[in-house]
């Protein structure tokens, strides 16, 4: 049994680049594709088609795929790795000359991919890495999410008491979302400007663990606390619901995911920034490459690549990592002009004055 | 062959039917079919017409008196299991409920032949204790009273049938160390020249190392003989434990000897794998490697469930886990080669995976627990029941997650009838069994749910209901009985012969999840009105294949200077016959 359900190993212990860079390797990739030739057929595999993130991902996909000229066609898995082996097979019978995969799980997919490089045909790894030679790895920078997280609460809150809410000590996520807070944070707190005054793991990420281990904290500090590094959206949601409960909402606290409530609150001025990753920049560049890749490419000449080694198994692979976007209240047009969330669940209750541009 | 099909089709037409639509379930997506059908042409099968009879389950919970509930928060989120005995000897089988943190219940069957279930709780009984996480029957001294193994979190306690359904404390009579460990598995075996059985006991996290739940593995444990003293020797330890949820001592090449498979749960071990331990008799146990073809696997394993699903004489294991389920097959040795254990799957190819709910909300995978291959519609093809269920309310997992009964077809694949069988709980299932509870020659199906009441079903057969009578297949309930320690036969292998066909079991005590028994080992026999039994004994040959007659209880008798022996179970048939009597 589990207590979380993650196939997440985006393991990044460096810096790959930042948000200029990833944004910018994609319009290259699409700039040097240009029009690929009919035979080109991207198969994309999916893990669970089923959930709705995936949705918005397979829309730029395909979008990206016309536009360049290409052919979309995919499989999928229902959460069932045995099934994706033998719709890795059907993508490749179907004619695929290019393979886009979301691993259901990772390291039973491998005869799949093994089948693939076997034909020659290119595989993108998609959002979740499969650590295998000859993988093109595409997803997220998630330690750039910890950095951000912790740029932005210590642009409002230089100094003072912080408390770090993480994430579930059994995700390996939690812990570079950590790391790179700690980057961004480390010299004000050898200078003594920043004091830690509490750090706890968040068990399974679920929001009511965050409050609780957020309500000791407070307590065992007579609610000196002057800013809160919460490592997502749901934790950042607990901790909120512990700082309202004292009379202290208002204080600087960082989150990710673009959860709706979360980009809410961000409107109410009850957290200072939801890091959100754009699906539809990871749709389209996984489009970009499949087809980069298709044309005979060798992959690390797609524009952007960059070497990679850090995954677990240390494995040598040529990967694009997509700088996230930080949401504050400055920006939240951003996500209400991409299509993310309604502009009405975003400003819901939102005192109209004080409230920040998107809502006005 | 005409008359065969026309039993199987026969009154269950529309069943049948139903069963075809079912049998590659409608996809969203027509890419992602024809990328199947291309990949393995499964689908053009499925319309070929292949039928099995679909069994009728009727749930007898509250009817029944099966008031009982498997409770508790952490310590009981897995657990969970029974036990299925005949502790008063009539022949009707009884059962052993874990209770988690509130006390466990043994359940004296009331019922009558052929009658609808009928249970009544032990109030006086040293068996009716807390902490109990699952429990296994089985005759550990050979006096012929099934004894039990209960397993807990903390220590874990022998009970000593003593007959009439009372039992007695035995740790200290057996010398058994019961420890103080968190345990969730057990099988047992005879191992070659002992008289007293090897108990292997799988334990789960331990909750006070440093990092705990993360990496904090107990060791399992394997109690043997001390000599010839018919008692237990101090356990030792099968180090590296990897959070063990089933364990199951089987001949997995057929060489006679049972060595140990575990299933572990890859949530909480670091480095760690399913295992399989030799277990030379009387040396050390030791884990086959890497270089003997053991492959890596790691699954989030809670229950094992074993039968020769290929046909090659020798044991497929199922593995419960969340999504994707696996089937296991032995790749053949070459001609004159040895053995190696070596396991590739093939749960995708028979239709077993089972990842995910086959009605309702099908956008998040299933989590699988007890899992048991049973002939539960008689037509001599082994069918799988698989008892699912949430952890408790994990989000990214089906919360309404049906039991599944995969029923055996022709060819060698399953099909998907939980829902058209009636056994479509949305209760959080655990442990479970899949016995006869009132002597009528079909298999009923008794379920322990988390934080629910247990339930219990009633098959029916192939009649729509219980007053209704209908074309059914034949069926033989089997003992095994020998001299000695291992009365029962553990480790015994049984071949049934009928219409040219030949099925095979291995008998064990163990798998599944906290749930097992030595009852009655069931056969269909479809519409066969005879077949044939052979036995081939533990640490001996196979005997000679004995007619036998079928819809009875039997008993194969171990007489290695005569010849083994069929004879029909007195007890049964009296008891039946007096019951019947007092039924008029």
């Amino acid at each position: 049994m589990t207590l979380r359900w993650t196939n997440r190993e985006e393991l990044m212990k460096r810096v790959v680049h930042g948000l200029a860079a990833g944004v910018m390797a994609v319009g290259l990739i699409a700039a040097a594709a240009g029009v690929a030739t009919a035979q080109t057929v991207v198969g994309v595999s999916w893990s669970n088609f089923q959930e709705e993130r995936w949705k918005t991902d397979e829309a730029a996909m395909k979008a990206e795929l016309e536009r360049l000229g290409a052919t979309y066609i995919s499989a999928d898995a229902q959460s069932s790795n045995e099934k994706q082996i033998a719709d890795i097979e059907g993508l490749i019978a179907r004619g695929a000359t290019a393979l886009i995969v979301l691993a259901q799980d990772a390291s039973a997919v491998v005869p799949g991919i093994s089948k693939a490089s076997a034909e020659g045909i290119p595989v993108v790894g998609y959002d979740r890495l499969i650590e295998v030679p000859g993988v093109f790895y595409l997803t997220f920078d998630n330690k750039e999410v910890g950095r951000i997280q912790a740029r932005e609460v210590f642009k409002v809150q230089p100094k003072g008491n912080y408390v770090f809410i993480k994430g579930s000590s059994a995700d390996p996520n939690a812990d570079f979302l950590h790391s790179g807070q700690l980057e961004v944070l480390d010299a004000a707190i050898q200078s003594g400007d920043i004091k830690v005054v509490g750090e706890q793991y968040t068990d399974a990420w679920l929001p009511e663990n965050a409050q609780k281990n957020m309500e000791q904290i407070l307590t065992a500090n007579d609610n000196k606390v002057d800013a809160v590094v919460a490592s997502n959206d749901g934790t950042a949601g607990g901790v909120v619901a512990a700082l309202t409960a004292q009379g202290m909402e208002g204080l600087p606290v960082s989150g990710q995911d673009g959860d709706h409530a979360a980009l809410n609150r961000v409107a109410k001025g009850l957290q200072t920034v939801s890091v959100w990753k754009d699906a539809r920049e990871l749709g389209k560049a996984a489009a970009a490459i499949a087809v980069e890749l298709a044309k005979g490419t060798a992959a690390d000449q797609v524009p952007g690549a960059t070497k990679w080694s850090d995954g677990p198994r240390g494995v040598t692979m040529d990967a694009i990592f997509l700088s996230p976007i930080p949401i504050t209240s400055e920006n939240l047009n951003v996500v209400i002009d991409a299509g993310w969330v309604g502009k009405n669940v975003v400003c819901q209750g939102v005192d109209a004055s004080s409230a920040p541009a998107a809502c006005k | 062959m005409q008359r065969e099909r026309a039993w199987r089709c026969g009154k269950m037409l529309a069943l049948c039917l139903l069963l075809f639509g079912c049998a590659q379930p409608p996809d969203a997506s027509q890419e992602q079919r024809s990328s199947q059908e291309a990949a393995t042409g499964l689908a053009g099968d499925a319309a070929a017409g292949l039928a099995v009879p679909v069994p009728r389950f009727a749930e007898e919970t509250r009817q029944s008196g099966l008031n009982h509930s498997y409770l508790g928060e952490r310590r009981y989120v897995v657990g969970g299991g029974l036990a299925h005995l005949d502790c008063d000897d009539n022949g009707m089988t009884d059962l052993y409920l874990a209770g988690g943190a509130a006390p466990a219940k043994l359940l004296r069957n009331r019922g009558t032949p052929g009658g609808p279930l009928a249970f009544e709780a032990v109030a006086e009984s040293p068996l009716v204790l807390d902490a109990v996480t699952g429990a296994y029957a089985l005759d550990i001294d050979g006096d012929a009273h099934q004894d039990l193994a209960v397993l807990r979190f903390g220590e874990n306690i022998l009970f000593r049938g003593l007959g009439d359904c009372r039992f007695e404390r035995a740790n200290e009579i057996w010398g058994f160390d019961g420890g103080n460990a968190w345990s969730t598995a057990l099988s047992a075996t005879w191992e070659e020249g002992a008289d007293w059985p090897s108990l292997a006991i799988g334990n789960y996290i331990d909750l006070e190392q440093p990092g705990a739940p993360w990496g904090t593995c107990f060791d399992n444990a394997l109690h043997r003989p001390a000599g010839d003293d018919r008692a237990f020797a101090a356990p030792i330890a099968l180090a590296p434990g990897h959070c063990a949820l089933s364990v199951l001592f089987t001949d997995w090449d057929g060489d006679g000897a049972s060595d140990l498979r575990v299933s572990n749960d890859r949530e909480y071990y670091r480095g760690g794998e399913e295992q399989l331990w030799q277990v030379p008799p009387g040396g050390p146990p030791r884990l086959f490697t890497r270089d003997e073809g053991w492959a890596r696997l790691e699954v989030w394993g809670m229950g094992i469930a074993s039968h020769d699903v290929t046909g090659d004489g020798l044991p497929d294991y199922f593995l419960t886990s969340m999504a994707d389920n696996k089937l296991r097959t032995l790749e053949p040795a070459g001609a004159g080669a040895v053995q190696r254990p070596a396991y590739r799957d093939i749960a995708f190819a028979r239709g077993v995976t089972a990842h995910r709910p086959y009605q309702g909300d099908q956008s998040k995978p299933s989590t699988a627990w007890h899992a048991e291959f049973q002939d539960v519609n008689n037509d001599t093809l082994a069918d799988l029941f698989v008892a699912k269920g949430n952890i408790e309310a994990m989000e990214n997992f089906a919360l309404d997650d049906p039991n599944n009964l995969l029923l055996g077809l022709p060819d060698g694949r399953f099909v998907e009838a939980g829902g058209l069988a009636g056994l479509d709980s949305g209760a959080r299932g655990r442990g479970a069994a899949v016995v006869d509870l009132n002597a009528d020659g079909l298999l009923d199906v008794v379920v322990v749910n988390r934080k629910q009441p247990a339930q219990v079903w009633r098959n029916l057969g192939l009649r729509a209901d219980a007053e209704q009578a209908g074309a059914e297949g034949h069926w033989l309930g089997l003992r095994l009985r020998q001299d000695g320690g291992n009365r029962d036969a553990v480790g015994a292998w049984i071949e049934l012969r009928s219409a040219g066909r030949v099925q095979r079991r291995e008998v064990f005590v163990g798998g599944g999840h906290a749930s097992g028994g030595l009852g009655w080992h069931h056969f269909g026999l479809g519409d066969a009105e005879a077949a044939e039994v052979r036995v081939r004994w533990p640490h001996g040959g196979w005997g000679a294949w004995l007619p036998v007659s079928p819809d009875r209880f039997v008993a194969v008798v171990r007489n290695d200077a005569v010849g083994d022996r069929v004879t029909e179970v007195q007890q049964v048939r009296r008891w039946i016959a007096e019951q019947s009597t007092a039924m008029r």
